[in-house]
């Protein structure tokens, strides 16, 4: 009897990481996140990055507004690019994530910039990251600090 | 009296012939690099500079020195390409202690941003990539003239609230309000090998790849 009670919970319990899963894979409004990381920085960084690959799984193309996390000062949208000799990171208005596509951000180009933390992110850590659509949809990710990918 | 002019021009020609097989030998060697480029051009000497590290020493031309380093321009507001050039570089030491190198050089950064990045707040920052590594700070016309001697180049921009942005050249200072309300900056990102005779030897432009760059140092050391 025990041992079927264990299964059960087993099962349920399988079942519900399951659900979980395809929750963030495959949302109502188009939109899926993959592999976002907060990138480790010195304790007393002033800023910190966050990549991650935004996909746009439906028909329109979508922009990523902005974003919040608590703990910082603020966050903002940026671009880096190689221009004229000089690398150029550039504050946006928006991401476009163009239909059926994905926006990949890394270092070296598009990435969040968290500005000024509270407290320093120690390896390992999550930081609640929300993201803002101009579809009316919003994404609240558990984003791992981490060395790099 | 023909003695003399006889000793002159087999000077000439000493130091000429030295000239010509220096820089013989070194464009030679340039064709071997993979990620770098020679710089060295005994014409043009580093200025006169001095500046602080980050354990509050003076930092000046003695301390490139008897002794090669590599040398890179950063600032700590930075989230992308500096963390990740201090990244490159402590892998790229790591590489050279593994091989054995006989010559692994001191790594040293400069800020930019000397207002911000203090020599206290360059130790913490600096440092977490790699114990050894030293960050400098100091004034900031001495920092200028030293980003231009290497033929660096960076540019401060400060966003409005209404996102407009404005760009103040290296030599302009910033008015009190753009220090209030925070500033980016664009910036050359190349890391400069300097030589044992304190002058700059070669130059690795970006994409910065840690294994080529280990394979060049030991060229061109090896080769010096």
């Amino acid at each position: 009897m025990n041992k079927m009670i264990s299964s059960l919970v087993l099962i349920l319990l399988s079942l519900l990481v399951i659900t979980q899963t395809g929750a963030t894979n495959h949302d109502i409004d188009g939109i899926t996140i993959h592999n976002p990381w907060v990138r480790l920085a010195p304790s007393n960084a002033p800023v910190l990055g966050v990549f991650m690959e935004i996909h746009n799984n439906s028909n329109h193309d979508i922009r990523l507004l902005s974003a919040n996390a608590s703990g910082y000062k603020r966050l903002e949208l940026h671009k880096t690019e190689y221009k004229n000799g000089m690398m150029k990171m550039t504050k946006q208005g928006f991401m476009p994530i163009l239909a059926h596509d994905k926006l990949i951000l890394k270092p070296g180009s598009w990435h969040i910039m968290m500005i000024s933390p509270e407290s320093a992110s120690n390896e390992g850590e999550f930081v609640m990251v929300e993201l803002i659509f101009d579809n009316g949809s919003s994404k609240t990710l558990r984003v791992k600090v981490k060395k790099e990918i | 009296m023909f003695k003399k002019i006889f000793i002159v021009v087999v000077m000439v020609v000493i130091v000429l012939s030295l000239y010509v097989n220096f820089n013989h030998n070194y464009k030679g060697l340039s064709k071997q690099l993979k990620a770098s480029f020679m710089l060295y051009n005994p014409d043009k000497e580093l200025s006169y500079f001095s500046l602080v590290d980050h354990n509050n020493n003076k930092f000046d031309n003695k301390n490139f020195k008897d002794k090669w380093t590599l040398l890179s321009f950063i600032y700590t507001h930075c989230p992308d390409v500096c963390p990740t050039g201090l990244m490159d570089m402590s892998i790229l030491k790591s590489i050279l202690i593994k091989r054995g190198a006989s010559i692994v050089p001191n790594i040293v950064t400069i800020t930019f941003d000397p207002i911000r990045d203090t020599p206290e707040v360059l130790k913490t920052y600096v440092t977490y990539f790699d114990k050894s590594f030293l960050g400098v700070s100091g004034n900031q016309s001495q920092i200028n003239q030293l980003v231009q001697d290497f033929g660096a180049y960076y540019e401060r921009v400060v966003y409005a609230k209404n996102g407009k942005s404005t760009v103040f050249k290296n030599d302009k200072p910033l008015p009190e309000w753009a220090l209030v309300a925070g500033y980016l900056i664009n910036h050359t990102a190349w890391i400069y090998l300097v030589g044992p005779n304190g002058q700059i030897f070669a130059g690795f432009p970006l994409p910065h790849n840690p294994l080529e760059m280990a394979d060049d140092i030991e060229l061109l050391t090896e080769n010096y």
